[in-house]
């Protein structure tokens, strides 16, 4: 059975004891985000989720979403689900209180989303496209857009969606061919077929937002000529109620893998009239000021999966009987003893906690750098977070998303049969969990953005950003009783990373084959290393507060240990895929294939 | 006959400069011009022109001194001063009449034997010399200079029927090793040699810019890298030149060629540029020319003029595929590009290429004097005919002839035979108009790497560095990577080299033929590293370097260095390791090192240190220790190498070279003449003030930073720089070693690269090659 609580004790001691959110509340605008105040907000939210949202998860997947003659129809329950979730206010937690936000930090919203997708990663894709929205629209609408459409967006009267690809094109969106030609109005006509568009059509919103990419005429050709629209569904009148019916429809939902609760959505705009968000031809640029936030948020979808997966699992190794533990009957009483005593049932939990607990701390920390990277008073510290938050994009949406695949799968394998049956709801896990590895730049083009983009820029300024502190955190640690089995680990890590990123550097600039025959490798080195570096964080937090009666406090130093012993080691082996050369992916011809 | 006195008449821009210059060869100058009308200073010209001159940037002068080299007067009173003057330069308005009444003047005075010249661009020398008595025209010749006359290396030479042969070789001589110019002969033609060519080539590229409506921007962007011509191009070219000259120098050229020539065909005064001329808009001497910088909101934008409504607007980076494809595809898949500027590009190289080749044997007598000429002249990467080699002459020819353009016979002769140039049992031969290839000639005392490597493969290579052997028991570290910046691998070689040389060679001279000798350590390979926080790793380099230097200083045989361009930090430091330099004069020398906020670290501190203590006067060491902290504190580089030897990158004894393709062969005999009974120096060692030496170096920081001269992160660097140089905690009782002052260096340095504004430097100067102040 699906089974979830929110990890709300583990999720405050990375919040206030390990990456000090507190600190959030000296910032203009977030004083009232104080650690009680954030606490409430989660144990809310927490209720909501595991009240309202997981129940659904399982129905959602089975009933799936209907098309119907253009109409779409959400499965049953998510219309009084999304009534609620939006009443509550969870639409717009960071959203600015200009325009019907709470205006509280991202990271809150960060992790009131890990527990959204935990719990209903289908429900949860609408909600987090209209907060895409919303940014997009703060940063970069025009003031009258702004006032139309960012409190209905707020209190979830209308929702929002991103349409960018197109039959032909996804990931190399230079080739779009959606056409947009001005009106005398100085609106825009959009024209075109966009595909694969979640939320693009349901019936929880009395009318949907699309930011739509398309070309204006004689527009320069690849990403350089590409702008951006916000197509609405229904024509809002001079009121600001929907209206008119704009041109855009609805031809079909695709059937897919998972998330059936989503609709995934063909849109065919046919002079539907648009307003230009953005400078003529900026559009894409418009779109990457979002990315990494919708990026991070894709992770943390990862993270979700990870923790219903490894809870479900718990829950069914403790209580499923079968055989004896090796070295001797635990629970002699009984006819067999459950199967959390087995070695091999414990690698496959303690690899699902150590991920999802070191990847909780490190996209915490990664969501917290984008709130001072947005409001701390000084600029060169504003700087440093945003090259931080840039750094660890790529890595927190590509890896995170990879465990939580893997976690779904581990949670499938522990239940055995029963998790391959639909019945526990381990397979839909499985299924739900391959979409964030693909969506919002594969996972393939998250490792060589990190490799192309990310390792070279400004001489590796970014790299600093990591590296710097984590060196720090060794040097300062090495001598500190009871940390060398968690610091020689991280070092030697450290070490690996350093070496294969000097390497790489130079082969790549000679020849960017080799940057990409490595990337994914090196992406999961530094992911790996960065985990360690928040594990061996959190296993210093853990030394100095053991002994208080809680016991999270040993439990966690446990599980550092699994991940330094169990899981760092396979750097090893990834510094050597990455010091190799390409030539083993690259002399076979494409006929040998 | 040795030329030691040089008289220089015409003190404007081009004669003023070549005296400063003819005073930069250590020649006693003399320097008249007309007494100004209504003035009461008879000399004010002449003596205004050496006041404008010790401002001029870059400056004509190797060293401010120089000036006084330099007499002044004018042509009335002082006319006498020429009697014993070698060679007298006529550097006056380009008119006949006054030349030919200057020359009979000169006459009545100048000594016998002495050779008279003159700077004309645009008179053919029949034309100067006619009517003029036979002793002047077996002393006279035309040197026509280039501007700048310091920096520009081409010298043309021409001679006429009646010159004196000798007076031809005094000439030469003088102008190829004293004042370092690559010297060519030309033949009395209109235009001589190069700008003939360039003439032609601006004119072509300003017609078909206009005819095609191609913007400048793209002109200039296609018709200068891709070539190896400078960025300037052809429309930057004519506002650095002045575009007010340019209907001149078309008229003259035109007036002067024959009835037939191919520059008649395309001679042209066009329209905008007479209207830009009439509007002042002449160039970067006006306000404005083809580009100008504007001012928006107190950021300056460079703003390029579009050609038909001569209306500026913000100047366009033009990204041209024809250019990118260029790349791989070489020079014809440029001409043969779609874009706009592909096509342009061929109508204005082919024209140009094929009327050079059309000029062989008129202007000159080798393919090779008109590469060389323009390449010293117009800073092109390679001549016409190099760069027809690069097109393909089979190529080439073809593409004439299908677009009904003449084939020159010399380059139908090239097409059939293989190119312009080859290489022959490993030496390059050149295709003589005749019909053979012949073997380059260098003149004695020119020896270069560049045909080494035709000819036999280094003794030692890796991908920075390489070992050659040059003859007679000398060998030369060459260093190879951009701007050749140090690594690790040409430290490695370093080492290598001495191993090798100490088994099988005399001598070691260390040299390049980049522009640069070395711009010191790869600083965007050191900032990564850092990024990255190898310290260890970054700490070992900084040893490397530090026992590398050393091992250059403690070897067994003389090691000579040969900078040319810039030699800073790390490049400087391999200098400061020398027994003995011979440098190029226009060298660039300094420790920079402070202005990315760090500390010379391979040694550059100590051997400063070892040099100023060495020559220790009055007042114990504290003088010495304030002058190398002022010299790298302030990172001071010198803008010649006279300069240099003021400011103690040099010593008294090391040998300055003025012609660039000479300083090899020079630094070869200076390791040769060191070599019998070499032992090498010892290791120096200090007594050092410690402490005391540091609270006076901090007051005097001190007192500049009140005048806001000291930013707050160079107090960091002094504060570093202060402890290296007195010694850490030490005082003059103590010796201090080498090895110990190393370790301060080395420790020093580590410090500063874990500064988050070293770093901030570091990037800055690397993006935009200037110092960050923060």
């Amino acid at each position: 059975m699906q089974t979830y609580k929110a990890p709300l004790r583990d999720m405050r001691f990375v919040l206030h004891e390990l990456i000090d959110a507190g600190q959030l509340a000296k910032l203009p605008g977030f004083e009232e985000a104080t650690p009680d105040m954030v606490d409430s907000v989660l144990e809310e939210g927490a209720k909501l989720c595991e009240e309202v949202l997981l129940p659904l998860n399982r129905s959602g997947d089975e009933h799936g979403c209907t098309y119907e003659n253009g109409v779409v129809r959400t499965p049953p329950g998510f219309k009084e689900a999304y009534k609620t979730f939006v009443e509550g206010g969870w639409l717009a937690v960071s959203a600015t209180p200009d325009h019907g936000g709470q205006g509280l930090p991202e990271l809150l919203s960060f992790v009131f989303d890990e527990m959204v997708c935990a719990t209903n990663l289908g429900f949860g894709v609408c909600p987090l496209l209209s907060k895409g929205a919303m940014a997009l629209l703060e940063t970069h609408g025009s003031e009258q857009l702004k006032k139309l459409y960012l409190p209905r967006l707020a209190d979830g009267r209308w929702s929002g969606t991103m349409c960018l690809t197109e039959p032909h094109c996804g990931t190399d969106l230079g080739l779009i061919k959606t056409k947009a030609l001005p009106t005398d109005r100085g609106t825009y006509r959009v024209s075109g077929t966009k595909i694969f568009i979640s939320a693009g059509e349901h019936d929880m919103s009395e009318n949907i937002v699309h930011l739509v990419l398309a070309k204006l005429p004689n527009a320069p050709s690849g990403t350089r000529g590409i702008s951006l629209f916000l197509v609405p569904k229904l024509m809002p009148k001079a009121d600001g109620a929907p209206g008119a019916r704009n041109g855009v429809t609805c031809s079909g939902i695709e059937k897919k893998m998972g998330i059936h609760a989503s609709a995934t959505c063909v849109l065919n705009f046919e002079d539907a009239e648009g307003w230009l968000v953005g400078e003529p031809h900026g559009g894409l640029r418009v779109m990457f000021t979002m990315m990494n936030a919708a990026r991070l948020g894709v992770g943390l979808q990862g993270l979700g999966i990870g923790e219903i997966a490894y809870q479900s699992a718990v829950a069914y190794a403790k209580e499923r009987r079968q055989g004896r533990a090796l070295a001797g009957a635990t629970e002699p009483a009984q006819p067999a003893d459950p199967i959390i005593v087995h070695p091999d049932v414990r690698r496959m939990l303690l690899t699902q906690r150590a991920l999802n607990e070191g990847a909780r701390a490190l996209g915490y920390l990664v969501a917290l750098n984008i709130d001072l990277a947005r409001r701390h008073p000084d600029a060169d510290k504003r700087l440093e977070c945003d090259e931080f938050v840039q750094l660890m994009t790529p890595i927190v949406k590509a890896f995170f998303t990879d465990c939580g695949s893997l976690a779904a799968n581990l949670a499938v394998q522990i239940h055995g049969g029963h998790g391959y049956i639909r019945e526990h709801g381990m397979e839909q896990l499985v299924r739900d969990s391959r979409i964030p590895q693909i969506y919002e730049g594969t996972n393939g083009i998250q490792a060589l953005d990190l490799v192309g983009r990310k390792l070279g820029q400004n001489y590796g300024r970014l790299l600093r950003r990591f590296f710097h502190p984590a060196e720090a955190f060794v040097a300062d640690n090495k001598d500190v009783a009871g940390m060398a089995e968690f610091i020689e680990p991280l070092a030697k890590g450290l070490e690996r990373l350093r070496n294969a990123t000097l390497s790489l550097a130079g082969r790549a600039m000679a020849d960017p084959e080799e940057a990409g025959a490595a990337a994914t490798d090196y992406l999961k080195l530094f992911a790996l290393v960065s985990v360690g570096y928040m594990w061996a964080r959190m296993a210093k937090v853990a030394l100095e507060k053991r002994g208080e009666a809680d016991a999270f406090y040993d439990t966690k130093l446990k599980t550092a240990r699994f991940y330094f012993s169990r899981l760092m080691p396979e750097t090893g082996s990834l510094f050597a895929t990455v010091m190799g050369s390409k030539k083993s992916l690259m002399e076979m011809t494409a006929d040998e294939f | 006959m040795a030329i030691a006195k040089v008289a220089v008449i015409g003190s404007g821009v081009m004669g003023g400069a070549i005296a400063a210059h003819a005073a930069n060869a250590g020649a006693e100058v003399v320097l008249l011009d007309i007494v100004p009308e209504g003035g009461r200073n008879r000399s004010a010209l002449a003596e205004g022109a050496i006041e404008r001159m010790l401002k001029t940037d870059p400056a004509p002068f190797m060293d401010r001194r120089f000036a006084k080299r330099i007499r002044t007067g004018n042509l009335d009173d002082h006319l006498n001063q020429l009697k014993d003057v070698d060679w007298i330069i006529e550097a006056v308005v380009e008119k006949l009449e006054i030349k030919q009444a200057l020359y009979r003047k000169i006459e009545g005075v100048r000594r016998d034997g002495s050779i008279v010249s003159s700077n004309t661009s645009t008179i053919r020398l029949v034309a100067l010399t006619e009517g003029l008595p036979e002793r002047l025209r077996r002393d006279f010749l035309i040197t026509h200079f280039f501007n700048p006359p310091r920096y520009m290396r081409l010298l043309e030479l021409v001679a006429g029927p009646s010159t004196r042969r000798d007076a031809i070789e005094a000439i030469n001589h003088f102008c190829d090793l004293s004042l370092g110019k690559g010297v060519i002969e030309a033949n009395d033609t209109p235009g001589f040699i190069a700008n003939r060519i360039g003439t032609f080539w601006i004119q072509v590229a300003l017609n078909e810019a206009l005819d095609s409506g191609l913007p400048i921007e793209e002109a200039d962007a296609v018709l200068s890298r891709p070539f190896g011509i400078p960025k300037t191009g052809v429309f930057a070219l004519m506002d650095l030149v002045g575009i007010d000259l340019m209907p001149l120098v078309g008229r003259s050229l035109y007036n002067a060629v024959k009835e037939g020539d191919a520059f008649r065909a395309i001679h042209r005064e066009a329209e905008p540029v007479r209207r830009m001329i009439e509007g002042g808009l002449i160039g970067r001497k006006g306000k404005g020319g083809f580009y100008r910088l504007a001012e928006h909101d107190g950021k300056k934008v460079k703003e390029a003029i579009d050609l038909k409504s001569l209306a500026y607007a913000k100047a366009r980076k033009p990204r041209l595929e024809c250019v990118s494809v260029a790349r791989k595809g070489g020079l014809p898949a440029l001409f043969e590009h779609p874009e706009p500027a592909g096509g342009y590009a061929w109508r204005v190289m082919s024209r140009t290429l094929a009327y050079a080749a059309a000029l062989v044997p008129e202007i000159a007598g080798s393919i090779q004097a008109v590469d060389d000429a323009m390449r010293l002249g117009y800073n092109w990467g390679q001549g016409p005919f190099e760069l027809i080699d690069k097109i393909g002459p089979r190529w080439f020819a073809e593409r004439l002839k299908a677009d009904g353009q003449t084939v020159p016979s010399l380059v139908a002769r090239a097409a059939e035979s293989g190119g312009f140039y080859r290489v022959e049992a490993g030496r390059r031969v050149a295709l003589a108009p005749t019909g053979s290839y012949r073997p380059i000639e260098r003149p004695k005392g020119v020896l270069l790497l560049a045909d080494l490597r035709l000819a036999a493969k280094p003794l030692l290579r890796n991908r920075s560095a390489s070992l050659w052997d040059i003859g007679d028991g000398v060998a030369a570290l060459e260093f190879h990577t951009k701007m050749n910046a140090l690594d690790p691998d040409i430290l490695g070689l370093m080492r290598q080299s001495i191993e090798l040389i100490g088994a099988k060679h005399k001598a070691l001279v260390i040299y390049n033929e980049g522009d640069n000798f070395s711009a010191g350590v790869n600083l965007g390979l050191a900032l990564f590293a850092i990024n990255l926080g190898a310290w260890p790793m970054l700490e070992d380099l900084v040893k490397q370097g530090q026992q590398t230097f050393a091992a250059l200083r403690d070897a067994p045989f003389p090691v000579v260095g040969a900078p040319s361009g810039l030699a800073l930090g790390g490049g400087c430091e391999v200098l400061l390791h020398c027994d003995a330099v011979q440098a190029h004069a226009e060298s660039y020398i300094g420790l920079v090192e402070t202005g990315v906020g760090l500390i010379p670290g391979w040694g550059g501190c100590r051997a400063m240190l070892a040099r100023g203590l060495g020559k220790k006067g009055f007042g114990g060491a504290m003088p010495a220790i304030s002058k190398v902290f002022e010299t790298i504190g302030l990172a001071k580089v010198s803008r010649s190498a006279f300069e240099a030897m003021e400011l103690g990158f040099l010593r008294e004894g090391d040998g300055i070279t003025a012609n660039r393709d000479r300083l090899l062969s020079d630094a070869k005999a200076r390791a040769l003449a060191l070599v019998p009974g070499y032992k090498p120096p010892p290791a120096p060692t200090f007594k050092l003030p410690g402490k005391t030496a540091r609270v006076a170096l901090a007051i005097a920081v001190k007192g500049m930073s009140i005048t806001g001269k000291v930013t707050a992160h160079d107090q960091v660097v002094a504060k570093e720089l202060a402890f290296v140089l007195s010694g850490g905690d030490t005082d003059t009782v103590d010796q201090t070693t080498d090895d110990s002052l190393a370790k301060l260096e080395r420790a020093a340095f580590m410090r500063l690269l874990r500064e988050p504004k070293t770093l901030a430097r570091m990037e800055h100067t690397l993006d935009t090659g200037k110092p960050l102040r923060n």
